[in-house]
């Protein structure tokens, strides 16, 4: 298997989880809670429905806002990040987390048009 | 053929007691023409013991006299009337509402014989034997405003003396419908439906202010005017949907010119007038809408004034426009949208529209709207308009349940701008290659339309030009070569000149791209930079002003255009000006993407 970083990585959100174990995902989202010991915390997305991230390392920093996490999904549903990203924002303008799930939907109902699947690229 | 007359009522009357239902014969009927305004019918009625001749019919009886149901010696059983005061003291009967017990024809002739009534004469007089105890309980001997010295004419041009006293110290309250220019004690308990702003005026014979306010009771409605002193006394004090009491106005016939109200008068407050705010306000009637079905206003007539409830969908920032008559006001559009899943444009002004904020989509409930067919069917306010926000009635909150629910999930179809882009001002967005495929600007008129575009190409060549430095003439100046600039359209020489904008860009979309002229306000948008600075530049650094326009390129805009085709040399070709310019919205423009694409997918 390539690595994470290798591989097209889907755009879901939590409802999309299960459908996209063992898959490598990007997920946005709102971060809700923190785990004391730092090596794993929760997103809330779009619809306030809860993700898990799992990390190999603690975080290093106070984590807040809205996250871009990239990993591979486990089989129990949580993602195991291998690279995260905080979205600063842009000149006052706040990052519309429905907005950004209506998309996310879209993308998903006419894949399509959007054709960024994985599609077994040897 | 016995009819028994309700005997002593008269003197009540006379002395300002109420009587209750009295049995009154009528003995005279006179039509006075007042001047405009409908015709009102003075009455001298006898309860068979006295004459009283100040009875007036109220004007909804008029029919009453006009089909000669109310003619001499026809007997009435008067159910309802208001007994006025006037200034001098006489006092005034109105009749509200009657009942027509014997016609005219069916009574042989005069009962008893009457006598004019006159103050004093407390007991029977004397031409007549009998005495009238039925009615005794009626007449206070020893009331506060008893018998002594009352002064009461016969006659409403003879004047009388004596004091006018309110009975009981204050005025009761009275119904708006028995309110007329004949009475000056009285107080009424109503509710403000609307309340204007204020406006002012000025001429030739001086300026002054004033505003108008809608009020109801459960009799009806009538306008209400302030001016000047009285604007500064009252207009703070008054919030619409307020009930307050209300005494001594100025009554007058109502100008149907300005006033769509159910009542013949109007009334104009003075410096007597007293307006006190009354806190028990339940049984006050709320204001009366009858809404109209947005989907409906298709079928209604041009003009029509309409009463709409609906969600408003979205709404535009304000912009200042200039009247006809070079008055500058402020104007908002926004969109409605009701349970029809029909959504209209309804422009607000002036101070409404500045001051209307549309966030958390609000429901907005208009009276008095008037229907246009500007850009197929859109509605616009009135100065008597009344615009309610989240108002407090059933259909407000039946609305509000059915937008959260199914509504803010329709793209609710506008009535307005239905018939293409007939420059109905509100955003009629296209892509470039529609501007090709639907032909744009080849009608008669021009047509407006909103893109997304990216700038591929500005012009560098020529796009500044020198303008004459007067206010509000940018005319290009001919350099004299002297260090003097004309300009023909002021006739004047001016020794500098302004550099104004005219830009050439070819802008693009994903299907198509487009020549478009930006002037002055939208190149300086599309620039970055302001045209004074940018003249500086060209004349002195070459490269910085290269880089402008380097730096411009590939910017994306939303961009409102006006679309014309012109001939020049029997060439004929579409000239696309840039009417606006301005940043892209990237939410807003998402959602519209996503709004058309689930739409596209329902097809």
């Amino acid at each position: 298997m390539t690595g994470v970083f290798e591989s097209p990585k889907t755009r879901v959100n939590a409802s999309m989880l299960p459908q996209n174990v063992s898959k490598a995902v990007c997920f946005v989202g709102r971060v809700d809670r923190v785990h004391p010991t730092g090596k794993s915390f929760t997103l809330l997305d779009g619809d306030e429905k809860m993700a898990s991230v799992e990390l190999h390392e603690p975080l290093d920093e106070e984590l807040s806002g809205i996250v871009e996490v990239i990993g591979m999904v486990s089989n129990k549903g949580t993602i195991m990040a291998s690279a995260y990203n905080a979205f600063r924002e842009e000149k006052g303008i706040a990052f519309d987390l429905q907005l950004y799930n209506e998309a996310l939907k879209i993308i998903h109902d006419f894949p399509q048009y959007y054709p960024f699947e994985v599609t077994t690229s040897n | 053929m016995t009819v028994k007359l309700s005997e002593g009522a008269i003197e009540a009357f006379a002395k300002g007691n109420d009587v209750n239902n009295p049995v009154l014969q009528l003995v005279n009927i006179r039509k006075i023409d007042g001047g405009s305004g409908p015709a009102r019918y003075r009455v001298m009625m006898s309860d068979g013991l006295h004459t009283m001749s100040s009875f007036m019919l109220s004007t909804q009886l008029n029919p009453l006299a006009e089909q000669d149901q109310l003619a001499p010696n026809s007997v009435c059983l008067i159910k309802r009337s208001v007994t006025n005061v006037l200034k001098d003291g006489r006092r005034v009967v109105v009749i509200l509402d009657v009942d027509v017990v014997k016609t005219a024809n069916e009574m042989t002739g005069k009962i008893g014989e009457p006598t004019p009534y006159v103050e004093g004469q407390s007991k029977a007089p004397q031409t007549t034997t009998t005495p009238a105890p039925t009615v005794r309980p009626l007449q206070p001997q020893n009331g506060k405003d008893g018998s002594v010295s009352r002064g009461f004419g016969r006659d409403f041009g003879k004047k009388t003396v004596t004091a006018p006293s309110t009975p009981g110290g204050s005025s009761k309250v009275v119904p708006i419908a028995s309110l007329n220019p004949y009475q000056s004690k009285w107080t009424i308990r109503a509710r403000v439906t609307n309340k204007s702003g204020i406006r002012t005026w000025s001429n030739s014979r001086g300026d002054g202010k004033l505003f108008s306010m809608e009020i109801v009771d459960e009799s009806g409605e009538i306008r209400v005017t302030g001016f000047n002193q009285e604007v500064d006394k009252f207009y703070s004090l008054i919030e619409q949907g307020k009930v307050y009491y209300i005494s001594k106005g100025t009554l007058k016939i109502a100008n149907k010119q300005y006033t769509s109200l159910k009542n013949d008068y109007e009334m104009t407050l003075n410096g007597e007038s007293t307006i006190i705010p009354c806190e028990d306000s339940q049984d006050v009637p709320m204001l009366q809408c009858d809404f109209v079905s947005i989907a409906d206003l298709e079928a209604r007539d041009k003009d029509a004034i309409v009463d709409v409830i609906g969600v408003c969908k979205s709404a535009e920032d304000v912009t200042r426009i200039t009247t006809k008559n070079s008055r500058e006001v402020s104007k908002r559009n926004i969109q409605l949208m009701d349970m029809s899943g029909r959504v209209i444009q309804v422009t607000m002004w002036g101070a409404e529209a500045e001051n209307f904020d549309a966030t958390g989509q609000p429901i907005l409930a208009i009276k008095g709207a008037k229907l246009s067919d500007f850009g197929g069917r859109s509605l616009s306010t009135l100065f008597s308009s009344t615009v309610m926000i989240n108002p407090d009635m059933p259909e407000a909150y039946k609305l509000k349940g059915w937008y959260d629910k199914e509504g803010h999930a329709l793209d609710g179809q506008s009535m307005t701008e239905m018939r293409g882009g007939g420059g109905g001002g509100s955003t009629n967005w296209k892509t470039l290659a529609d501007i090709k495929n639907e032909h744009l600007g080849h009608g008669d008129k021009a047509d407006y339309f909103t893109c997304i575009g990216t700038i591929v190409y500005l012009r560098k060549e020529n796009c500044l030009y020198q303008a004459c430095p007067s206010k509000d003439c940018n005319k290009k100046v001919v350099d004299q070569h002297n260090g003097m600039y004309r300009c023909e359209k002021c006739d004047r020489e001016f020794p500098d000149f302004k550099y104004r904008l005219m830009l050439s860009a070819n802008v693009a979309d994903f299907g198509d791209n487009q020549w478009v002229t930006c002037f002055q306000d939208t190149a300086e948008v599309v620039l970055g930079q302001n045209s004074t600075y940018l003249g500086q530049l060209k004349d002195s650094n070459e490269a910085a002003f290269d880089e402008v326009f380097q730096n411009a390129n590939f910017n994306t805009f939303v961009f409102r255009n006006r679309v014309k085709l012109e001939t020049f040399n029997d060439e004929s070709r579409i000239k696309v000006t840039v009417v606006e310019a301005k940043p892209v919205d990237h939410k807003e423009y998402s959602k519209r993407l996503i709004m058309n694409i689930r739409k596209l997918a329902a097809q």
